[in-house]
């Protein structure tokens, strides 16, 4: 739905190369240029006009920003904090896949295991998983796990929704074929249904990336001691801005490039099969 | 998006099949629900129980009593209302303006889609603690945050919704005469419309995150608040309660939007 957004230009074969040309890469030039126009206006801004003595405590610039997170990159401070959060998103999105990919094929398989879960999928997939927060801090600390458990939450129910919807979306003739030739349940699953579900297992995975992202963000907000999620509430409340838009582009880049990179390896499973792909 | 789990009940029924049969999936749902509370109430019969840990269905639903009655809980349901109705309505206004301008306008659309996908994916929740400076602990705060978080699937529906928009309608609607605002309320809107709702669902979902992020940093009122507090007070069975109010909340609107979308939009259903 909001995520099948891809901006296809048209890409018109013109006579004259130069116009051609433009219009292949007109799209990415605007979408740049206005990317890269917001940054000078904003850069621009303070020489514009005079900021009040209080706004100035409260305001930044990008390259304030970027001299910022290059400091703490050479110097080391972003990479610990880091770490600490890229333990606690794999780990959580490790668990939620090791989870959901199984409980997906199961439930996909199992009308009436389904109709029993869908209660309580239905409940946790529509809650905001930070309201468990204050009740994992009790139960797990302010360690790694209360961050583990809150992504773990949150990237589970696309993998196994999405892993669901594959299984289901699954050829009934290949099935019954396979079947015929003596096919237990577990072959079938291994060899019509999960192949067949891949593609939308990906999918569910990119959004559990994001979902996971955002998870790391908030559980370390306010549940935590150690973390990029941690400096940047700190640094907010000592009025370092600029460090916490530095902790915002590191979190933001980085859910881009595993979305990306997701994205490609979808394009790439799902290259022999005809384009019906819903989501 | 796949959210539907809900979606594929046999619709292939029978007429006349015995209540049990029509209603086997709703059924087997309800009978797990009771199994899963009769389970954690029993498993304590052998497991000792520690009130500071855990709670149990029964002393939860004696906390909700309690909330009830002393209008604890309906007082801070509606402190938190106030900023996510704000904050969802202004999300709804200018997430469908911008997402129909985008669509409509080709190079504008080419313009904003790749900025707009950086602020969807980046975890917009991190500016909550500077926004919770700049403003103040407070209504603006909470709506902003709340706007934040919600308007981008208003956009990207919106401008999905009008790509979508078929151009023979276009076509005929500019043929037989129609000024721009015809088309923008004969053919545009009704066939963005489905989208919009769709988007809504999701935000829907979003500015309760919303609210929670807000109320848990820094407020004195609102559900969310309630939450952390219990939580710091050690009242497992009220903080339990609120949760479960917080869960109802959440599944009767996302699932109150779906049944709006199959009742309004029947040609969608199953998207």
């Amino acid at each position: 739905m909001t995520d099948t957004l891809r901006t296809d230009a048209p890409a018109e074969s013109l006579t004259a190369p130069a116009r051609s040309l433009w219009r292949q890469i007109e799209p990415a030039a605007l979408g740049m240029g206005s990317i890269v126009l917001l940054l000078v206006i904003w850069e621009a801004l303070p020489h514009l006009m005079t900021l009040g003595a209080g706004t100035k405590m409260y305001f930044t610039t990008p390259s304030r920003v970027g001299a910022t997170l290059w400091n703490m990159m050479v110097t080391g401070t972003l990479w610990e904090p880091l770490g600490v959060s890229a333990a606690g998103f794999g780990i959580g999105l490790l668990l939620s896949i090791a989870v959901g990919l199984p409980l997906g094929v199961l439930l996909g398989r199992s009308r009436t295991l389904n109709a029993m879960f869908d209660p309580f999928i239905t409940a946790f997939n529509a809650t905001p998983r930070l309201v468990f927060l204050p009740l994992l801090m009790l139960w797990f600390g302010l360690g790694v796990w209360s961050k583990v458990v809150i992504v773990f939450i949150g990237a589970l129910f696309p993998i196994l929704i999405n892993t669901y919807e594959g299984v289901r979306n699954a050829d009934r003739l290949l099935i019954n074929v396979v079947r015929s030739f003596g096919a237990s349940e577990w072959d079938v699953a291994r060899l019509v249904v999960v192949p067949n579900a891949l593609p939308y297992i990906i999918a569910g995975l990119r959004l559990a990336i994001g979902r996971a992202v955002l998870g790391v963000v908030v559980a370390e907000f306010f549940g935590a001691e150690q973390g990029l999620g941690v400096v940047m509430v700190q640094a907010a409340s000592r009025y370092q801005v600029d460090v916490v838009f530095a902790g915002l582009v590191v979190f933001a880049v980085l859910s881009l490039i595993m979305t990306g990179l997701v994205r490609l390896l979808e394009d790439r499973l799902s290259r022999w099969r005809p384009q019906r792909l819903g989501e | 998006m796949a959210q539907n789990v809900a979606q594929d009940t046999a619709t292939d029924d029978a007429p006349h099949q015995s209540f049990a049969a029509r209603h086997r999936n709703l059924l087997l749902g309800l009978t797990s629900v009771v199994l899963f509370f009769a389970a954690w109430q029993a498993v304590f019969l052998v497991v000792p129980f520690n009130k500071l840990f855990i709670s149990k269905p029964d002393l939860i639903a004696a906390g909700l009593f309690d909330l009830i009655r002393s209008g604890a809980l309906f007082r801070d349901l509606a402190v938190s209302a106030v900023p996510f109705f704000y904050g969802l309505v202004a999300a709804t206004v200018v997430g469908v303006a911008l997402g129909v301008v985008m669509g409509w306008r080709t190079r504008v659309g080419w313009a904003l889609d790749p900025l707009m996908t950086v602020f969807y994916a980046s975890p917009l929740v991190a500016l909550s603690p500077l926004i919770v400076i700049f403003l103040g602990v407070g209504l603006a705060a909470k709506t902003l945050i709340i706007f934040f978080l919600s308007v981008f699937p208003f956009v990207f529906n919106a401008y999905a919704g009008v790509r979508a928009v078929d151009p023979l309608l276009i076509n005929v609607v500019r043929s037989l005469g129609g000024r721009e605002i015809d088309l923008y309320l004969k053919v545009i809107v009704p066939s963005v419309l489905p989208y919009v709702v769709a988007g809504a669902r999701i935000a829907v979902g979003r500015a309760l995150i919303g609210v929670l992020v807000g109320e848990f940093f820094a407020a004195s009122e609102g559900i969310g608040y309630a939450i952390a507090r219990f939580g710091d007070l050690f009242a497992l069975d009220k903080m339990f309660a609120c949760i479960i109010v917080i869960m109802v909340i959440a599944v009767a609107l996302t699932e109150g939007i779906r049944w709006a979308e199959r009742a309004a939009f029947p040609w969608r259903a199953g998207q």
